[in-house]
């Protein structure tokens, strides 16, 4: 594409013709040529001034542009597409009327040269967006006599009645009244509702008309007619609605119920209470009640009073549903009386007052309703503090038989006594202890969760951990590694596909490789399709090409057997990141220069046998060596060998930002090398943000950290490779990145030989960053990339070895 | 069933409704849900375009309240394997029809089920309501906001039963929100959360915009499958060289047929804003984008797109990719906010909420509207105005400006060149259904 186009720019450039010049001297072809290099343009006021050139040189910037359109069999359009249209909408923009005429004249002469069809056919669209809109054609309303005329003629015809009420609004502005009444008697319910729910006017007038002919209808036809007065909630003719609660008409009557649910109005709730009871509509009247529009906590706590059986369950359903805390009194009388319903609309309405009889209630529950009573002592603890909660709950605990069923108040109070407590009755093998850890909203529970869900194959209790995990750890890779191992040991399907979704938000070649792994899981191999897929197109770095794209593969596979559209797209996004997938580093030699002076190669990206320590946290990947490891004693790699004097020379690359690491020199292994070593050279992607304000100068990229600070230098973007070179003679350490020398300097005089303080006290003045650095003058030590975090690579790395005697300084 | 029957019963259809009453009710009291239904009371429906939607598992039914009589698509394939899937599965055999006017003209046909793509759906429930059916459309309602404008009034004047099918305002946890539609409704209807509101719809709040529904350019044209009538799949829309991602599945990337992800998911999203927003009547009077620049075929991606009302309630759809940064609220008032999983500023919320009467009752049973004739819950009406938010979102970014608009005369302000998207040309003789 790129590569046709210039030979385009190119065959312009070259063409003799002159044409108009811009203000800026460019001539027609040449403003073209520019603008469609930008397309399609990001943002709209670079496109805007694109057009402007554009229309400034029309009609000849559209001739031209037109003139490079192809038979889309033959070639690519879609730049010179882009520039049209956005030429043709410039031009048709209020204000732009000044360039209106000749980008059109354009277009019109583009068209009279065109000789194919399709690309005419563009073109004339585009013009076509310069025409006048021709006002809509609106049929002329027809006389009054002919709308009473189809009026009477539709008699018998559905549709065409219905259509003449259409014409008499339109002739009339709208349907006069007898007609609705006379529609609203029709035999056919389409007419009916047609002529009420469209043109039947919403007054009490009409309304009125209605009633009195109400008694005469049939009897859907007075469901018709309720519906309608429920619908323009028509107050006037509540009584009348009130009335068909006597019908034994069930249709009539669950209409009416609806439509003075609609209405309200005391009348109507005291009516709607009263219809609680009935066995057929009671649930009606509950459901009209719960959209009544105004407060009912005074209307039921009086109905309560005397109401029972059926009617007072559906009182209290309301109590609690309403919040109507003032009936909470007897909503518990009826609850201890093991009413469920009141049970239920307790765990609405409880109060504070009322934990101790819940309590006792939840203690001596049946089975059926322990839920139940929890969610209602739940909601009595709500009003108070978590510390108040854990001590109510362990007191009730105390003078309780069933202990467990107090677990899930004890996990609403999320203290950290409520975690030991639950913790000990988990370990002790209460499944209710397992579940009341899962609820409890506390980060400490997860190491209990794990050791149950793994050493007992407890799936609700791995289910819960991947849960807290998934909201408690916040650094990525160990909430991957967590993910990994969950789903290793998942032997439940819907756990196991949670976990394929979630692992995508940790994208590390570990996530990666275990969604793979499920990939021939026909149970979730979807789930995996979706993760690798995502993982891939968000992890570039840390994966292994071939593998990679071997595992996607797959995945297009899997995607291919369902075949949705969906997949379709799967499929594609599959595609482009397998056709994008960059090439791995080459396998380095040493140049001829290096290996006459002496170099030897420590990693030319086929192997880390010259190397020792964690080589897992070190993986070879695409040749390169890709960093996971962490801070830590174990999280180094080291030289087999040990250095005094040395020239260290590799490569690196940030792939993620932020990312931290460093060459530890002269040090002894396991230990912390910018104080145990003779110094650590800092690797550090410093210009990420989350350093901006606090990074000390002798924590900058090329420092001898906590010693002396380097010229603070601008990092390549990420995942391109710079050159660095450590050069350690004596005391003297150069460090110098892409050529630069950004540090320079004798550790020893910069601290004046004091690497720790001389009057053993806590802040050693004499250094940077006032520590000791016992290990500073270390004769002699490996060297090695320190970890601290995942995201940095290295290649090509290799070593002179200047020996011990080297005392001057090695000749470049 | 038997043609003249069934005809007879249609043109007496009156009179023999009032006779089954009766008997209807005496079996209700019998049997719960599998009573019999005597077949003159059985609704039936015909689907138009069983390649996607209408081949899912939700809508290719059939059973005693409804039954499934006839099947259209100009695709032969899709046609003759949903045939034989109804045989099969569903144990009936319907009409075949390779041309969707004889769908809508059979007169064994209540319901017309219009599945097909968007560019279609204007077209054909005119057709279907001037033929006196009634009408179960796919989102979105239409491709244009004159297409709308049109279906609207043809159903209304021929007494037809419309339902736009997305339910998120009556039913179902709608997306980020993490609960239904009803409990916010309740909350914005008591005005805890104050006025005017900001509702954001985006990656950030729990909405994914899907992005993959984006066309292709340069497209090279292909020959036509024998199985397919191309010419007839176009229909209304302008003719392009056959290439098979204009059409089945991902046909949702090209302007011609539909507004990518906008026009796929945005009625879906915007439809239950526009209902707890109480703004079923009304149109925002602007729509502002931040887009890169589209192509005139193939869809492309969008950063946000803000409508406003004229009291200043905004609708604002974000990108994916172009999400706000941090804790976005779902929906903000000078009051309080709503975040994903229904998390609030108002302490206490559910409380509050519950205390609160429930939304007024809507109809969303359809075939118990179309038995009572009674307005479906999202219809014609609301169902245009949902429609026109997504349209004027369409408008605006295919234009690459800012667009103002009119409720009154639903036109926009000055700028002619939009208003020619409300209402566009359409090939052949297509233009003549929209009536």
């Amino acid at each position: 594409m790129k590569k046709a186009f210039s030979i385009i720019v190119c065959a312009l450039a070259l063409s003799l013709s002159v044409f108009a010049q811009d203000s800026r001297g460019r001539s027609t072809d040449t403003i073209v040529g520019d603008v469609l290099a930008r397309m399609p343009e990001a943002l709209a006021s670079d496109l805007q001034s694109d057009m402007l050139d554009l229309a400034a040189a029309a009609p000849e910037s559209v001739v031209k542009l037109a003139a490079m359109l192809v038979d889309p069999s033959e070639g690519e359009n879609s730049r010179v597409e882009y520039a049209l249209n956005g030429l043709a909408n410039f031009a048709n923009a209020p204000g732009n009327e000044q360039y209106r005429a000749k980008v059109i004249e354009g277009f019109d002469k583009a068209i009279a040269n065109g000789s194919n069809e399709v690309i005419t056919a563009f073109l004339k669209t585009l013009r076509a967006s310069f025409e006048e809109p021709v006002p809509e054609e609106v049929a002329p309303a027809p006389s009054k006599a002919a709308a009473r005329l189809a009026f009477n003629e539709s008699k018998g015809d559905a549709r065409a009645r219905c259509e003449a009420l259409y014409g008499l609004e339109q002739a009339y502005g709208s349907v006069p009244e007898s007609f609705v009444l006379a529609s609203v008697a029709d035999p056919s319910r389409k007419v009916r509702g047609t002529a009420l729910r469209r043109y039947a006017p919403a007054t009490d007038d009409f309304a009125t008309k209605l009633a009195r002919k109400f008694k005469r209808m049939s009897p859907e036809a007075k469901v018709d007619v309720v519906n309608w007065l429920g619908d323009n909630h028509i107050a006037s003719q509540l009584q009348l609605i009130l009335s068909c609660f006597a019908s034994s008409d069930d249709a009539l009557c669950s209409s009416a119920i609806e439509a003075a649910g609609k209405i309200g109005g005391d009348d109507a709730a005291d009516a709607l209470i009263g219809m609680l009871g009935n066995n057929k509509l009671g649930d009606k009247a509950l459901k009209a009640l719960m959209s009544y529009p105004a407060p009912l906590g005074e209307k039921v706590e009086a109905a309560m009073q005397d109401a029972t059986g059926e009617k007072l369950e559906k009182l209290a359903q309301i109590a609690g549903s309403k919040n109507l805390v003032n009936c909470a009194d007897k909503v518990l009388e009826m609850a201890a009386g093991g009413s469920e319903a009141a049970l239920k609309a307790l765990g609405n309405i409880a109060r504070e007052d009322d934990a101790p009889a819940i309590a006792k209630l939840l203690d001596q529950a049946p089975e059926g309703s322990i839920d139940l009573c929890a969610k209602a002592f739940d909601k009595a603890l709500s009003h108070f503090t978590p510390n108040t909660i854990y001590a109510t709950v362990m007191g009730c605990m105390d003078n309780s038989v069933n202990k467990e069923r107090f677990y899930p108040a004890l996990a609403s109070s999320g203290i950290d006594a409520a975690v030991s407590e639950l913790s000990s009755a988990a370990k002790k093998g209460s499944k209710a202890a397992v579940k009341a850890l899962g609820n409890t909203a506390n980060p400490k529970v997860i190491p209990t969760l794990k050791e149950i869900a793994f050493s007992e194959h407890d799936m609700d209790a791995l289910s819960d951990y991947v849960r807290k995990i998934n909201i408690y750890e916040t650094n990525g890779d160990k909430k991957c590694d967590a993910l990994a191992l969950a789903l290793e040991e998942s032997t439940d399907v819907e756990l196991s596909k949670r976990i394929l979704k979630l692992l995508p938000n940790t994208p590390t070649s570990k996530a990666f490789y275990v969604a793979a792994s499920k990939l021939g899981d026909s149970k979730c191999k979807f789930q995996a399709a979706d993760a690798v897929r995502q993982i891939a197109s968000k992890c570039k770095d840390d994966l292994d090409i071939s593998k990679r794209n071997e595992v996607l593969n797959e995945a297009i596979a899997v995607y291919q057997s369902r075949g949705g559209a969906d997949d379709g797209y799967a499929v594609d996004e599959i595609k482009k990141l397998i056709a994008e997938s960059r090439e791995p580093s080459p396998i380095f030699t040493l140049s001829k220069e290096e290996a006459a002076q002496g170099f030897e190669m420590l990693f030319d990206g086929t192997s880390l046998s010259k190397w020792t320590g964690n080589t897992e946290g070190y993986r070879i990947t695409n040749n390169e060596i890709y960093v996971t490891a962490g801070y830590g004693s174990g999280g180094n790699l080291y030289t087999q060998k040990e250095y005094r004097d040395f020239v260290f020379r590799f490569e690196f690359s940030f792939v993620r930002p932020g990312a931290n690491n460093g060459v530890g020199v002269r040090t002894p292994q396991g230990v912390d090398a910018a104080y145990d070593g003779m110094c650590e050279v800092q690797i550090l992607d410093h210009d990420n943000p989350i350093y901006a304000g606090w990074l000390q100068p002798w924590q900058v990229h090329g420092s001898v950290y906590g010693i002396v600070p380097a010229k603070r230098i601008a990092h390549k973007a990420p995942g391109e490779w710079s050159e660095e070179e450590i050069r350690v003679v004596g005391d003297h350490v150069t460090v110098t990145v892409n050529g630069e020398v950004i540090a320079d300097c004798d550790i020893r005089e910069a601290c004046q030989g004091h690497n720790v303080s001389p009057d053993a006290n806590v802040k050693n003045p004499y250094t940077a960053d006032h520590k000791d650095h016992p290990g500073m003058f270390n004769e002699k030590g490996y060297v090695g990339f320190l970890g601290h975090g995942p995201g940095v690579k290295f290649r090509n790395v290799r070593i002179l070895d200047l020996g011990e005697k080297s005392k001057k300084k090695f000749a470049r | 069933m038997d043609k003249s029957r069934r005809s007879f019963l249609k043109k007496t259809g009156a009179g023999v409704a009032l006779f089954t009453v009766a008997p209807r009710t005496a079996f209700g009291k019998m049997g719960g849900d599998n009573s019999y239904i005597a077949p003159s009371d059985q609704l039936t429906r015909g689907i138009i375009g069983v390649g996607g939607i209408g081949n899912s598992s939700s809508h290719f039914v059939s059973d005693q309240h409804c039954r499934l009589v006839a099947l259209c698509d100009v695709d032969s394939e899709h046609l003759e394997n949903t045939f034989a899937k109804a045989k099969d599965r569903l144990g009936v055999t319907p009409r075949k029809y390779h041309d969707w006017r004889d769908l809508v003209h059979d007169p064994d046909v209540d319901i017309v089920h219009i599945a097909t793509p968007p560019h279609w759906h204007g077209i054909m429930a005119c057709e279907a309501a001037n033929a006196g059916k009634d009408i179960f459309c796919e989102k979105p309602m239409t491709r244009t906001i004159g297409e709308g404008k049109r279906v609207k009034e043809a159903v209304k004047r021929n007494g037809s039963i419309f339902r736009l099918n997305t339910w998120f305002r009556f039913k179902d946890t709608f997306y980020g929100l993490g609960t239904t539609v009803e409990p916010l409704k309740k909350l914005v209807a008591s005005g805890a959360l104050g006025w005017p509101l900001t509702v954001r719809i985006s990656g950030a709040t729990g909405f994914t915009w899907k992005f993959y529904w984006t066309g292709k350019e340069n497209l090279v044209p292909e020959p036509v499958p024998a199985c397919l009538d191309y010419d007839m799949w176009l229909g209304p829309a302008p003719f392009k060289p056959y290439n098979r991602h204009r059409t089945h599945a991902t046909f949702r990337g090209y302007w011609d047929y539909d507004g990518g992800g906008l026009g796929d998911m945005g009625q879906h999203y915007i439809d239950p804003v526009q209902y707890l927003l109480g703004k079923d009547d009304e149109f925002p009077v602007k729509v502002e984008i931040d887009a890169p620049q589209q192509h005139p075929d193939a869809i492309g991606i969008w950063r946000s797109i803000t409508y406003t009302y004229a009291d200043g309630c905004k609708i604002i759809l974000e990108g994916e990719g172009f999400e706000s940064k941090g804790k976005v609220p779902y929906i903000e008032g000078p009051l309080g906010k709503v975040f994903k999983g229904f998390e609030c500023t108002i302490p206490d919320v559910m409380d509050l909420i519950n205390s609160l009467p429930d939304p007024e009752p809507t109809n969303t049973d359809f075939l118990d509207c179309v038995r009572t004739r009674r307005r479906f819950s999202l219809n014609e009406d609301n169902g245009y105005h949902s429609a026109t938010i997504v349209n004027m979102g369409v408008c605006a970014l295919r234009l690459g400006r800012n667009l103002e608009f009119d409720p009154v005369t639903q036109q926009f302000i000055g700028d002619p060149a939009a208003n020619l998207l409300i209402d566009q040309p359409m090939r052949g003789e297509w233009g003549n259904y929209l009536k």
